[in-house]
């Protein structure tokens, strides 16, 4: 019962998060839906015992995956489909607390929310990395040496 | 005045419009090179950072290079404007549009207003708010205060972006206004999680646009514009962090 007022608002909340990026028409309920999955994910990450880190990684990397999937369907930016899709993991919750607790003085406290946040936050970035590497399979740029020759 | 010219104006109309509302830099240097190599120029290079666009090619061998650059001054988000330039990118890539229709189209979509009226993103920033408010841990009854308290900051950042020209300002009142009206609203005793309120009412303020962005550049190794983006997102945090600071430290 919770999990479903939780995905009915997750998903009312990226509607309300799409129309505020301007998302294009037809890619607002997709969005709202990758939204959705995403939050799943989270939860039943944390339910089966994975650490947040872990658990934003595996719901980042689903979103984007699925997000690159439709993007190409319907032609349209994925960023139009990845930005909604990833909303539900940002540490805004955790950020927050970083600021309390450096206004109020505790700055151990704070360093401690600081990190947490921007492992969240990295966490979110590696999830996307790895989507984008899955799907530029086969376009490698070479770093260091000319393969392919 | 010649084709090469005209060819010059649609690609970076096309790039100026795409890099003010937010796409990503690759996908603006891919877009305008395809597009010049549509139009049958040769040595096409494009140069895009976050703040400007440089693009050159040449127009037949033995003639001189044509080169152009242009500021971008604003960066605003608007996916919509990036997804129909998109779509204009692709049919003049695939010889559906003439170089006329496709300048026609690009200025329309540049003068066109935004997608969805005003009102109605307030109204999409208080359900975002409120929603995330309750996943953040708040409760049912935090629904209503984090509502009224994003509508609040949301109205404050469009006002103050109006009459602001110093960057970051508008976020900094914003989030100070919506702060002080989340804290209002629990001492009248609407609510009872006032730091989930809070969260909930900033919400809409996160920059994800230019976060998202950040990450891809950098990945797709523009450096430099990836850079620039992240500390545009970084900026934006912090100044929303300062104005909620300085309302919790005023009111509480």
């Amino acid at each position: 019962m919770n999990l479903l007022i939780e995905s009915v608002l997750t998903f009312a909340a990226i509607i309300g998060f799409g129309i505020i990026f301007s998302v294009p028409r037809r890619a607002l309920l997709l969005g709202g839906c990758i939204g959705v999955v995403t939050w799943l994910v989270l939860q039943t990450g944390t339910a089966i015992g994975a650490s947040s880190v872990i658990a934003t990684v595996m719901a980042s990397l689903t979103a984007a995956t699925i997000a690159h999937l439709l993007a190409k369907k319907i032609r349209i930016p994925v960023t139009t489909l990845s930005i909604p899709g990833i909303l539900p993991l940002v540490p805004g919750s955790r950020a927050y607390f970083t600021m309390l607790s450096f206004v109020e003085g505790e700055y151990i406290q704070g360093l401690e929310y600081g990190v947490e946040t921007m492992l969240q936050a990295g966490a979110i970035a590696a999830g996307l990395v790895l989507a984008l590497s899955i799907f530029s399979f086969g376009k490698g740029i070479g770093n260091r040496y000319e393969t392919g020759h | 005045m010649n084709a090469a010219d005209e060819v010059m104006d649609i690609c970076l109309l096309a790039g100026e419009i795409m890099l003010t509302y937010g796409a990503e830099t690759y996908r603006v240097e891919e877009t305008l090179e395809r597009m010049a190599r549509a139009a049958g120029f040769t040595n096409v290079h494009c140069f895009t950072t976050t703040t400007g666009i440089f693009l050159s090619f040449e127009e037949r061998k033995g003639k001189e290079d044509l080169m152009q650059m242009v500021r971008i001054d604003d960066r605003m988000q608007d996916l919509n404007k990036v997804t129909e330039v998109n779509q204009v990118s692709r049919e003049f890539t695939s010889g559906e549009l003439s170089v006329e229709e496709a300048h026609e189209r690009l200025e329309s979509i540049y003068h066109s207003p935004v997608n969805y009226p005003i009102w109605l993103i307030h109204l999409a920033a208080g359900v975002a708010g409120s929603g995330f408010s309750y996943l953040f841990g708040g409760g049912l009854g935090d629904l209503l205060p984090a509502f009224i308290a994003a509508i609040a900051a949301s109205v404050a950042l469009v006002e103050f972006e109006r009459y602001l020209k110093v960057r970051f300002a508008a976020e900094l009142a914003a989030a100070f206004l919506g702060g002080s009206a989340a804290i209002f609203l629990v001492f009248i005793g609407l609510g009872f999680n006032l730091d989930q309120i809070i969260i909930g009412s900033l919400m809409p303020l996160v920059p994800g646009v230019p976060l998202t962005n950040a990450v891809r550049d950098l990945l797709s190794g523009d450096l430099l514009a990836g850079m620039s983006r992240g500390v545009e997102a970084l900026m934006t945090s912090l100044s929303i962090a300062s104005g909620i600071a300085l309302s919790i430290s005023l009111f509480i």
